[in-house]
């Protein structure tokens, strides 16, 4: 029993099965378990989704992990809506929540849980542009990923919609942005087109004196449709897809997508593609967080620290070239394994740079943290308190910064991650508890975002050389994904950790073998850019560039 | 402040040697594995196979290879402005395609990206190392525009890869400020529009508000495959297909990403269009 293989359940996901039965009863139309760690629990009427929403939350304790909608129109002549939670902080299971919104009805709508769990909003508001389906109750009706330009009858993600259809363009229409009024209450709109060499967003501050009394984010300008391109795609081609999602995000992305299709065909790649996997991916977090950790160093004025983290950065993105022959690890997995081999003498040099790198990178953040003039401006900045990071359901180093203890690598355990001990401190009860502590120290500002992620460098090292230690020596990479075993209408979902946090995508197949029917991406960026709205609060517009770093939000991860 | 321990001078990453970085330098080049242009193997290969092109064709995500019928013989053709360099057409047809591991070449215009089953074309420049392909560009910018180059970066809709290398060029290794290259905050002082992404439907006002506000003489460049083509996201509800559909455009750098010495070289043709 394996959980990449699609046999067997796991033993915490059928006792959430029997909870949800017993407590719904014939309200359910159907509970199962499937894929090893989902429990599957369909609603007869939408009417019953904030209960159980609400059940899930509070009894079985999970965390809204992504609300996946799908254009089932032609098969069940209704829209399905699914919400997954993740329950990792007991066990390895996701509960994921279904009903059906009738189809047939000119303006479909379904009730909304914005108010009930704030993390929601932003998935029932892409929900509305994409998919046309009114949540009611939501509070916040403006659109989200179609912009003022788009005309208001436009759904993409309807099945009915062609993906190359040119929409006209609609003049005149503005979006609303929340207004503070009173006295020396001033906006400072910023962006799209920023000064640095970042990406686009649109940012409005409303400022009394330098302190920032709101800030609104306006996102989705990289939107480019790659849940509907995948539509159209190949399996083979939707993980090159998957790779571009973002692009320094590329393992974790394209690890997720190939998980979800590998559990719907019970595949198991070999353990060695799984170790290859997940070198890659630490290397993927080393170059990212080098390079994070050096915008911060830039963003406080001192390019001292910067070139030199900038140098390492660079070293590992040639390692990555040697290793994968790609600078941003493009290329690396495929369904089913990967497509790249660590031989010895790649495995020594991977060794062999990481510990140079870490050598130096050692050097560096102690001359950080015996400079004042980079710590103080660290410190105390960007507070995101642990239970606004809750309530948000914040995401990899941004939660584990505000105090919250989670990980997909270790709650969730994937490929070779289930072999290696992510987290030492598990180990012994005098770990546990000093990690605890740890934990509990952690005060969420922009120090504590920088500390983890000097903590992941070091440990992503270590991880490397774990793995690289205990290589496989069947040379086999690749396990073959047999046709009849990709069945129509099979769903599955795959989930990663990368540098920002859980990456976590619902794939369903289409009819046609090896074609895709809905693939739902939700990166941690998704999930972690309203908290910089909450960061920034009674924070000077100064240190705004400062405090995005620090949360290292990918906007194409997030606008898709 | 930490001591700087004089023992170890060429290699101390806190210190200010010139050494610091030298090593690092050494592979200014491509790794041997990289995967960069595809080029045409076995040239002189008898009549092309109809179901090897259907196969290369189905393979390519980015529609990159298409075959048509010229004069009852079957004929290959490449954008090279569309290929991300996945290798997938080199799996599926070792004898029609090989990824190369040189960076393809920057062109001046969209039709130099069509190329059809030939020899490789002359590569003038691509065996050149960052460090030769920046002295030549800082005597080209000495030379048209006294001084330094100006460049705004303009992300319109891209995977943020290409920003990744574009922000490598600054980094004290390819340090590209000092052949008179230097990134600006606004358009307004930007001599030169480094492009990348695929002209997002969403970004398209803002990307014409920017070419606007960029004073004349100016260059447009377009980065990466997705800037030239659409790349994989191609042309659909959401993209342009190739910024040329928003601004002009007068250079172009194929690549996904492409490598910043390649950067470089689109920058060398960006400084010969301004006049």
């Amino acid at each position: 029993m394996t959980a990449g293989g699609g046999a067997g359940v796991h033993p915490g996901a059928a006792v959430r099965q029997l909870m949800l039965q017993q407590k719904f009863g014939e309200r359910l139309a159907s509970a199962r378990s499937m894929n090893w760690n989902e429990v599957h629990a369909d609603a007869r009427r939408k009417e019953d989704i904030p209960e159980l929403c609400l059940y899930v939350r509070d009894e079985l304790k999970g965390k809204l992990a992504t609300i996946v909608c799908s254009d089932e129109r032609r098969a069940k002549r209704s829209f399905v809506l699914r919400y997954a939670f993740d329950i990792g902080d007991v066990e390895d299971v996701f509960v994921i929540v279904s009903a059906r919104v009738d189809g047939d009805s000119p303006s479909p709508t379904f009730p909304s849980v914005a108010l009930l769990l704030p993390a929601a909003t932003m998935y029932e508001r892409e929900i509305k542009d994409m998919f046309g389906l009114i949540p009611e109750g939501n509070p916040d009706g403006r659109p989200l990923t179609l912009h003022e330009h788009w005309p208001g009858d436009v759904f993409p993600l309807r099945k009915e919609f062609e993906l190359r259809t040119k929409v006209a363009r609609v003049e005149g229409g503005d979006y609303r942005f929340l207004k503070v009024e009173g006295e020396g209450v001033s906006e400072i709109p910023v962006g799209p087109v920023h000064a640095g060499i970042i990406e686009p967003g649109h940012f409005r501050f409303s400022i009394l004196g330098e302190t920032v009394v709101n800030l609104e984010t306006r996102l989705f300008y990289t939107h480019r449709g790659v849940e509907k391109l995948a539509e159209s795609l190949s399996l083979d081609q939707v993980v090159l897809l998957s790779e571009r999602i973002s692009g320094d995000e590329a393992v974790a992305n394209s690890s997720a997508f190939c998980q979800a299709v590998e559990r719907i065909a019970g595949v198991e790649p070999p353990p060695r593609a799984l170790q290859v996997r997940a070198v890659c991916a630490e290397l993927e977090r080393i170059y990212d967080h080098l390079g994070t950790l050096a915008g911060l160093s830039t963003d406080v004025g001192f390019p001292y620290g910067a070139a030199r983290l900038n140098i390492l950065k660079e070293r590992m993105m040639r390692l990555n070239e040697e290793v994968a022959g790609s600078r941003l690890l493009f290329g690396v997995n495929r369904l089913g394994g990967v497509g790249i081999d660590l031989q010895p003498e790649k495995a020594q040099l991977v060794k062999s740079t990481a510990n140079n790198v870490l050598e130096d990178f050692s050097r560096i953040v102690k001359l950080l943290k015996n400079d004042s003039s980079v710590m103080d401006r660290l410190r105390g900045t960007g507070v995101i308190p642990p239970n606004v990071a809750a309530e948000m359901g914040l995401l990899g180093v941004a939660a584990r910064s505000s105090g919250l203890d989670i990980d997909t690598r270790r709650d969730h355990p994937y490929g070779a991650y289930r072999s290696i001990t992510t987290d030492p401190y598990k180990d012994t009860p005098r770990r546990l508890i000093e990690h605890e502590v740890e934990m509990a120290t952690k005060r969420g500002d922009v120090l504590a975002r920088f500390e983890t992620m000097v903590g992941e460098v070091v440990n992503s090292v270590d991880i490397i050389r774990e793995l690289l230690g205990n290589l496989d020596s069947d040379p086999e990479l690749l396990s073959p994904v047999p046709k009849e075993a990709l069945r129509p209408f099979a769903n599955a979902l795959g989930y990663a950790e990368s540098h920002r946090g859980q990456t976590i995508h619902w794939v369903m197949l289409g009819k046609e073998s090896g074609t895709v029917f809905r693939y739902k991406v939700r990166t941690a960026s998704f999930a972690n850019w309203p908290a910089i709205e909450a960061a920034v609060l009674n924070d000077i517009v100064a240190d705004f560039p400062l405090i995005n770093k620090s949360l290292d939000l990918s906007y194409a991860g997030n606008d898709l | 402040m930490i001591e700087m321990d004089k023992k170890e001078p060429p290699h101390d990453i806190l210190g200010y040697h010139i050494e610091t970085d030298k090593r690092a330098l050494e592979g200014g080049r491509a790794a041997p594995g990289f995967r960069g242009d595809v080029g045409f193997p076995e040239i002189d290969t008898p009549p092309l196979d109809a179901d090897l092109c259907r196969k290369v064709e189905e393979v390519c995500a980015p529609r990159a290879i298409s075959s048509k019928e010229v004069d009852g013989k079957l004929r290959l053709r490449l954008d090279k402005g569309r290929c991300i360099m996945c290798g997938l057409c080199e799996e599926a047809a070792p004898s029609l395609f090989r990824i190369q591991s040189k960076y393809a070449k920057p062109v001046k215009t969209r039709s130099d990206l069509l190329v059809e089953r030939e020899p490789d074309r002359a590569t003038d420049g691509l065996g050149q190392s960052h460090e030769e392909l920046g002295k030549q560009l800082s005597k080209k910018i000495t030379k048209v525009l006294g001084r330094s180059l100006a460049i705004r970066e303009v992300d319109a809709g891209s995977c943020n890869g290409c920003e990744v290398e574009v922000a490598a060029l600054n980094n004290a290794i390819y340090d590209i400020e000092r052949f008179g290259v230097q990134f600006v905050a606004s358009p307004r002082h930007a001599d030169v529009l480094l492009v990348t992404g695929v002209g997002s439907r969403n970004m398209e006002a803002a990307l014409r508000r920017t070419y606007d506000a960029t004073p004349d003489p100016k260059v447009v460049v377009a980065v990466g495959a997705c800037a030239s083509t659409g790349g994989i996201f191609g042309d659909t509800y959401a993209t342009s297909g190739g910024i040329s559909s928003v601004v002009p455009v007068d250079v172009y750098v194929p690549g996904c990403p492409p490598r910043p010495e390649a950067l470089l070289y689109g920058l060398l043709l960006a400084v010969d269009r301004i006049r």
